[in-house]
């Protein structure tokens, strides 16, 4: 095969929407990886700030209210109110795209009690702004961390029901395509 | 504050937008720079100041686009702040050549569109964007702004029937702007309202089409500007802020409440005396939310001033008030080609004011607003900005 054919094979077959398993989202900054470390031992790990008692999210060097080098992870109460929500019918990634085929995705905003304000997945699509929510961190299908909302009276202290709600989001596993490379 | 007198806003140009391009940035930022110096009638060695803004730009900066085409400028500024860029450029511009520290400088805001290029942005364009919002659903910037639209319309009763009569009138406004690439189609409030769901309340026609394109204009002394026989804009007055109301949980207003007030009074003229208003609107709720809190309409009250203004650049329109906004079409229907969109109403505004711009020209503008707004670094857009600007005799 001479070389230009290949290229064009190549680039070809490197699209996302020939794989056969399409992931979510992996790229995550050293700073992200290091949230989904600390999450895979807890239901919700944020970092504290041990000066000021600051919660930081998303992920950061210093305090982003005293600015010390005093941030570390503890468990964080993950209850809070659901602010806004939207139901996806477009999205940029394959592993997305594939799963808005089946219905649409419903991503939203919790100010979480702690302090913070997080986005999300919705776990449960009857949720609506205002509503008492509980937030938790779990491993989607690319092994890293991201968080759900469900409601706040939904006992999520098993880590066997946190996976099953990540599971009925389909979330925990590859979107597949018959014939894919 | 100090004033902007004796500041000149010359060459308005618009170059090259394309749904896709072959071309990288530095093409756009070149093509813009060659084209303002043929209308100047200068030589690029006489650029003295170089402004640029890019998103493509890729490992290359405004330093090394200055050896790429050729200038050896005294003056540069990189300003990668999305839809405030042109408005910043033009505030460090003014202040440059007001002290002396450049003659002529070129501002100029262009990216490509190169295929797919557009998702690699949406999916590296912050750290918070990569750790915390780009996972949950990866569709760019219409997940925040699908938040901020229901919200705001959930807070303060907007429908989408009052959002579809800032696109409609934009439209109608790109009809007679030949450099708009949607402008050849007309938009309807009923074809805005069938269009299909992206996000949400948003609808095919509140998202902003990615394109590549370039924007630009120059700043230079009104005595420079006379010499060379160039139409020129006034400054009458300019402000910015960042990161304001981060208290909100939800985003509903910007930074320029905070500052507006202030700033009229340094313009000596208020919102009732604008011939137009440029405002960005990378979604309708944005522009609305814009009008609210440059004080044109309280806030809140967005939907109801949409409904009794007729924004038509002609005044054609049936409402009473009249008030010409993005008269060129804007984002909506000219395209969003990057940093370039930061631009497009600062060179609109120039167009309309030195009568250079055809037939979509405001009849009798003197006094125009131009407003900016971005960078979601996260849930949010942080940067605000706004100008008044003037016709000026020459
Ligand atoms: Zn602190």
């Amino acid at each position: 095969m001479i070389a230009s054919e290949k290229i064009k094979r190549r680039l070809k077959f490197h699209r996302p929407s020939l794989r056969a398993r399409a992931r979510a989202p992996k790229q995550r900054t050293s700073l992200g990886a290091q949230f989904s470390a600390a999450n895979l031992s807890s239901s919700l790990a944020m970092q504290h700030c041990t000066h000021c008692g600051y919660v930081q999210y998303p992920p950061t060097e210093l305090c982003g209210r005293c600015l010390e080098d005093a941030l570390v992870y503890r468990d964080t109460i993950g209850t809070g109110v659901l602010l806004a929500r939207t139901e996806l019918h477009h999205s940029l990634w394959e592993f997305f795209k594939r799963r808005l085929q089946q219905g649409t995705w419903v991503m939203g905003s919790v100010k979480l009690d702690a302090g913070p304000v997080v986005l999300l997945h919705i776990g449960d699509i009857r949720l609506k702004p205002r509503d008492r929510v509980i937030v938790f961190s779990h491993s989607d299908n690319s092994q890293s961390v991201v968080l759900i909302a469900v409601p706040e009276d939904c006992d999520i202290t098993e880590s066997s029901t946190r996976h099953e709600i990540v599971g009925s989001l389909g979330l925990d596993q590859p979107a597949l395509k018959e014939g894919g490379i | 504050m100090m004033g902007y007198q004796g500041v000149a806003l010359v060459t308005p140009v618009t170059w090259g937008y394309a749904k896709q391009s072959p071309h990288g940035a530095a093409w756009f930022i070149g093509s813009v720079l060659r084209e303002m110096c043929k209308r100047a009638g200068i030589d690029k060695t006489q650029v003295d100041g170089f402004a640029v803004s890019s998103f493509s730009l890729g490992v290359d900066s405004a330093v090394a686009l200055t050896q790429h085409l050729g200038i050896r400028p005294r003056w540069i500024e990189q300003a990668n702040v999305g839809g405030v860029s042109g408005i910043v450029a033009l505030r460090r511009a003014a202040r440059a050549v007001q002290c002396g520290e450049a003659d002529i400088v070129a501002c100029i805001g262009g990216d490509g569109a190169a295929h797919r290029a557009f998702e690699a942005t949406a999916a590296n364009f912050s750290s918070w964007s990569i750790d915390a919002s780009f996972p949950y659903g990866a569709a760019g910037p219409n997940a925040a702004f699908s938040l901020i639209t229901s919200h705001y319309m959930a807070k303060f009763g907007a429908r989408r029937e009052d959002f579809a009569r800032i696109a409609v009138d934009q439209r109608y406004n790109a009809n007679f702007y030949p450099g708009a690439l949607l402008g050849h189609k007309t938009l309807s409030e009923a074809q805005y309202l069938q269009a299909r769901p992206i996000a949400g309340p948003l609808h095919l026609f509140d998202c902003v089409m990615p394109c590549a394109g370039g924007e630009g204009f120059m700043v230079m002394s009104e005595a420079r500007a006379r010499a060379l026989n160039l139409p020129f804009a006034g400054i009458l007055a300019t402000d910015e802020l960042h990161n304001a109301h981060a208290e909100d949980p939800v985003q509903y207003r910007g930074g320029w409440t905070e500052y507006i007030e202030a700033f009229y009074q340094r313009a000596g003229y208020g919102p009732e005396d604008m011939d137009f208003l440029q405002t960005y609107d990378d979604y309708p709720v944005i522009s609305m939310m814009q009008m609210e809190d440059l004080g044109f309409c309280a806030k809140g009250n967005g939907r109801q001033f949409v409904n009794e203004t007729d924004m038509r650049f002609d005044h054609s329109g049936s409402p009473k008030y009249k008030l010409p906004h993005n008269t060129c079409g804007g984002q909506l229907s000219c395209g969003q080609a990057g940093s370039a969109a930061g631009f497009l109403g600062v060179t609109e505004s120039i167009r309309q004011l030195t009568g250079q711009a055809g037939n979509h020209q405001v009849p009798g503008a003197r006094l125009g607003l131009v407003s900016g707004y971005g960078m979601v670094n996260y849930d949010r857009g942080l940067c605000s900005a706004v100008a008044m600007l003037t016709r000026t005799k020459t």
